[in-house]
């Protein structure tokens, strides 16, 4: 086997197996790659193929991936357990700018599943609560079955740095918020905030591309918002054009984009 | 150093050749058209210079032989995987000018983009050599000098194919052996410096001007010519799009392969996720994504030229009779009126 | 008007008695429908000067010329000499002192000698045709030879794909072109066109399978239209280079039992097409007894019984390989007149010879 070749897959074993939800499972498994928050990996099953999963956690030795499953891929990672394996390669892609988010009030906006590409830096901001001086978490779900974390969700909200509003699209749930993630954009205190913050929005193309626009509304400059991209792929490495916008890869230049340049990336 | 053969040393030539590479022409399978009893022209290995078609462009192109359609990755068996095989005689191919430019273009993206070089299209390009042939001009469908692609640097020979057998040049010295005691000839090549169709490429370097055109009218043309087939794209001497595909043999479901096979943005489904909608759903968003790519995207990307070389296959195998270069004229009207209204104070984008 | 003419002599050369007494329409054979344009200006030549200026399409793709009149008929098959040498002996082939086979001299002066083998009717086929798997012309050029001149009827109809335009499927013996297609799975890339397209306008018989990313195929139905082959944008799918053959037989429109024609052969070579052709008027010759009567060839197998009809048409037919031929075959007529067959065992039709 050569070592120059990118597309070479691992074999890891996975740790533990976590539902979320009925069809979003976190897997654990073991492996010691360097991964910035918000990069992706590809995880395969050979003889079923490979698909594009951001790093939702890392730890000493490893790595969490949590997983929806909708497809052939997926579907067959779902009858995984502890102690099988999965193929990795990766990490890819550029991450979060943690340095430049330190020491600001950071603005974290979600949609679904959403929320695993950033889950990792805002337990960095939990854990290390010197990260950023406060965080404002709005998460958005279209429906009860559909949350995420809601483990995490309950640690957060009782933390003294973080302000969370959970909400579900349509539905009522108590302790939580009725509408879209957009609604409450103009309750997050930017006025307090002077120039100190940064705001990251990750979700499905629509909320992402009206978030966006409602921060513009709320005075919030461009330079300011950062958001991750979803996008087919199938190589992760430039080769296959699958992700490709423009004259930008996604597995090369995203997943997370400023704002700047994302606000004009059209498929 | 030139040379002129007659049939007879045209064919010792290549038996000389054959003794260390791999011969690839384009060579004429006849029968195997779309429609009946005509007949398809594209990539294989060669042994005599009868089978190779010098006077007629391939209808598939060059980039075959180096990126195969389809090409295994990986083989699998029950807990155990390998990388696929690399051949080990080096490749000669016999490819008109724009077949070898549009190597520079595959080589930014396999070999380049991202600081990734893939190990697939490497291993086979190492090895392969180019003898460009003389194409007489072309046909009606090449606008190759209105790409720059007409006057290719990488190659080895130079090849000038008629009834009366081969003119060659020779212009790297480790083919020099094969031609000896051929008869020397005064030959150096000619590259085609005017086609019959000629392209102007609309200058889309401001954002505002882009962002109209994608929205343009112009696209929904092809939502009603266009089948999203896919024959330009795989015809294309410059398209490198693939999908990775996990297959087990039928047989035995234990053991299987990782392939990569060529994929097209013309076809549904290229941009769609698993259990989502489609972002590019119709025919006019998936031509103009092509268009933009071909003639803005990749030269905005990696700066030295556009991904179109020209070569026309793409409006020759098109079953609509869609023309690239009928289209790209009209994209240049439409940024003329785009640009116009612009410049009048008219509608800005978003 | 008093007049005294053989009007049976007149069809068997081919001019159709006209409702106006004296007058006939002029029926001229273009085997495959094709011929040189220069032809116009001869049919137009004979319209107006004896005919009445008009020209029709005939139904089996005859130049047929109405309104001539009955003292004319000579002059006009005088004139018509040219066509016929240059359309039958020169461009088909044609031995025109034979009549089914038998020595019999052929006046060049004197117009088409026998009218039962009819002019072989055919789509455009390949010649244009983006779905054709065949030259349709071609094959009409070469059939001609061996069923005309010759007084036992058959319409033959050739259709270059099983879209079957021509309608072999209403004809005695119809003609349908199509190709076995051969899969090259390293040029397939899995984009499921074909599949598309065989749901759509054949026969549903391609799938894509994931597992494998392969295509395949249930063969037992594929007619062999070649739908797969146009979809397929990356050359995967192509025709083999062997044309082959459905052979529909027993078709016809009519007064009594109109009704479509059914495979008789199917994946035949040409030379199995030709050679079953060899045997028509042995056949035909056989069911009448040696008298050719006015009956077309789809009579005449009803007549022997499909299985007779099988025995004599493939006598010495060496198939090809693939060839498959019906066991049997089950007819379905439209009964104008219900129970039309049940009548007095005097009223049968006999087939084969009845002594004397
Ligand atoms: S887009 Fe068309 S003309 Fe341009 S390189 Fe591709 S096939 Fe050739
Ligand atoms: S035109 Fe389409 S298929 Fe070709 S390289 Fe660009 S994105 Fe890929
Ligand atoms: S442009 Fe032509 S070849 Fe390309 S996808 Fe559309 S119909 Fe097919
Ligand atoms: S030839 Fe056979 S497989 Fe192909 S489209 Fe026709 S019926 Fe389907
Ligand atoms: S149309 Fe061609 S490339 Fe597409 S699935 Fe069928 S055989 Fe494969
Ligand atoms: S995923 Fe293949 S190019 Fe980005």
């Amino acid at each position: 086997m050569s070592n120059n070749n990118p597309l070479q897959p691992i074999p890891c074993e996975i740790l533990n197996v976590k539902k979320e939800s009925t069809h979003e499972w976190t897997f654990r498994v073991a492996s010691d790659a360097d991964v910035d928050h918000g990069q992706f990996m590809q995880l395969s099953i050979p003889k079923v193929g490979e698909v594009p999963i951001s790093v939702s956690g890392q730890g000493d030795g490893w790595l969490d991936f949590t997983i929806r499953s909708v497809g052939k891929v997926t579907n067959v990672i779902f009858e995984k357990e502890a102690g099988d394996t999965l193929f990795l390669r990766g990490p890819y892609g550029h991450g979060w700018p943690v340095d430049e988010f330190k020491g600001k009030h950071l603005v974290v906006i979600t949609g679904g599943t959403g929320l695993a590409p950033v889950r990792s830096m805002v337990n960095l901001c939990a854990d290390n609560p010197k990260t950023v001086k406060d965080l404002t978490l709005i998460s958005g779900f279209k429906n009860e079955d559909g949350i995420v974390f809601q483990n995490e969700l309950d640690k957060w909200k009782e933390h003294d740095h973080f302000s969370t509003t959970y909400a579900l699209d349509n539905d009522e749930k108590e302790g939580w918020s009725t509408g879209l993630v957009t609604t409450f954009v103009k309750d997050i205190p930017f006025d307090t905030f002077g120039d100190d913050y940064a705001v990251v929005v990750v979700g499905p193309p629509i909320m992402m591309k009206f978030t966006g626009l409602e921060l513009l509304k709320n005075g919030v400059p461009e330079e300011k918002i950062w958001m991750s991209f979803e996008r087919k792929m199938s190589c992760a490495i430039g080769k296959c054009g699958h992700c490709r916008i423009d004259e930008t890869y996604v597995c090369l230049d995203g997943p997370v984009f400023p704002y700047t340049k994302a606000r004009y990336l059209v498929d | 150093m030139g040379y002129s053969l007659n049939p007879d040393q045209t064919a010792e030539l290549l038996n000389r050749l054959a003794e260390d590479y791999r011969i690839y022409a384009p060579k004429r399978f006849p029968k195997q058209g779309r429609y009946s009893d005509t007949d398809i022209i594209r990539y294989d290995r060669i042994q005599t210079p009868d089978e190779i078609v010098w006077d007629q462009k391939s209808d598939y192109p060059a980039k075959e032989v180096i990126s195969p359609i389809q090409q295994a990755l990986f083989y699998f068996t029950e807990d155990e995987y390998r990388e696929s095989k690399k051949a080990k005689k080096p490749v000669l191919l016999l490819a008109r000018p724009c077949d070898i430019t549009a190597q520079l273009v595959q080589e930014k993206i396999y070999a380049e983009n991202g600081g990734f070089k893939d190990l697939y299209y490497d291993r086979v390009h190492n090895k392969v050599k180019f003898a460009v042939m003389d194409c007489g001009g072309g046909d009606d469908t090449c606008f190759c000098v209105s790409m720059g692609s007409n006057k290719p640097e990488n190659y080895s020979l130079a090849f000038k194919f008629d009834e009366n057998g081969l003119k060659a040049e020779v212009s790297d010295d480790c083919f020099a052996d094969y031609f000896d005691g051929m008869p020397e000839d005064d030959f150096t090549p000619e590259f085609v410096e005017e086609n019959e169709l000629k392209v102007t490429i609309p200058d889309l370097s401001d954002r505002d001007v882009r962002l109209a055109l994608k929205s343009h009218p112009m696209w929904k043309e092809f939502d009603k010519r266009c089948i999203s087939c896919g024959s330009c794209t795989v015809a294309c001497s410059t398209c490198t799009c693939f999908t990775t595909r996990d297959i087990c043999y039928g047989d035995n479901p234990e053991v299987g392969e990782r392939r990569r096979v060529t994929a097209s943005c013309q076809v549904a489904g290229f941009d769609q996720m698993a259990g989502q909608r489609e972002i590019r759903s119709t025919a006019g968003d998936r031509m103009r994504y092509k268009i933009l790519h071909k003639f803005h995207d990749h030269k905005a990307r990696f700066g030295d030229r556009h991904m179109c070389v020209g070569c026309g296959r793409c409006t020759h195998m098109c079953p609509e009779f869609i023309s690239i270069s009928a289209t790209v004229n009209k994209m240049a009207d439409a940024v003329d009126e785009i640009k116009a209204s612009l410049a009048d104070g008219g509608n800005h984008v978003e | 008007m008093n007049h005294d003419i053989d009007v049976k002599k007149m069809r068997i050369n081919c001019f159709r008695q006209s409702k106006v007494p004296g007058e006939f329409m002029l029926q001229m054979r273009a085997p495959g429908g094709m011929v040189d344009a220069k032809y116009l200006s001869s049919i137009e030549h004979i319209s107006k000067t004896w005919g009445d200026g008009n020209f029709h399409f005939g139904t089996r793709q005859t130049f047929d010329i109405p309104g001539i009149k009955y003292e004319n008929i000579d002059a006009v098959n005088e004139y018509i000499e040219n066509y016929i040498t240059e359309v039958d002996e020169e461009l088909c082939d044609v031995d025109m002192d034979k009549v089914a086979g038998e020595p019999q001299e052929w006046d060049v002066k004197s117009g088409y000698p026998t009218i039962g083998a009819r002019n072989i009717t055919a789509c455009v086929g390949n010649y244009h045709c983006i779905c054709g798997n065949m030259n349709t012309y071609e094959l009409a050029r070469k059939i001609e030879p061996i069923i005309f001149p010759s007084h036992y009827h058959i319409k033959i109809n050739i259709s270059g794909c099983p879209n079957d335009c021509n309608k072999a499927h209403m004809c005695d013996f119809g003609i349908i072109g199509t190709a076995k297609m051969e899969y090259h799975p390293e040029r397939c890339i899995a984009c499921g066109a074909c599949v598309r397209n065989c749901e759509h306008g054949a026969t549903r018989v391609l799938s894509l399978n994931e597992d494998t990313g392969r295509v395949e195929k249930d063969p037992c139905c594929c007619v062999g239209c070649g739908e797969c082959v146009r979809a397929c944008p990356a050359g995967a799918w192509t025709r083999s280079e062997k044309k082959l053959y459905k052979i529909i037989i027993g078709g016809r429109t009519g007064r009594q039992t109109p009704r479509a024609g059914k495979m008789f052969l199917n994946w035949a070579s040409e030379d199995v097409v030709l050679n079953v052709l060899r045997n028509w008027q042995k056949f035909s010759a056989w069911v009448m007894d040696y008298k050719p009567e006015y009956l077309h060839g789809g009579h005449l197998i009803d007549r022997a019984g499909y299985k007779k009809f099988k025995e004599i048409i493939l006598d010495g037919v060496e198939l090809n390989p693939e060839c498959l031929v019906a066991e049997d075959i089950f007819w379905h007529e439209t009964e104008y007149r219900s129970n039309f067959n049940v009548k007095p065992l005097s009223m049968h039709h006999t087939a084969g010879p009845q002594g004397e």
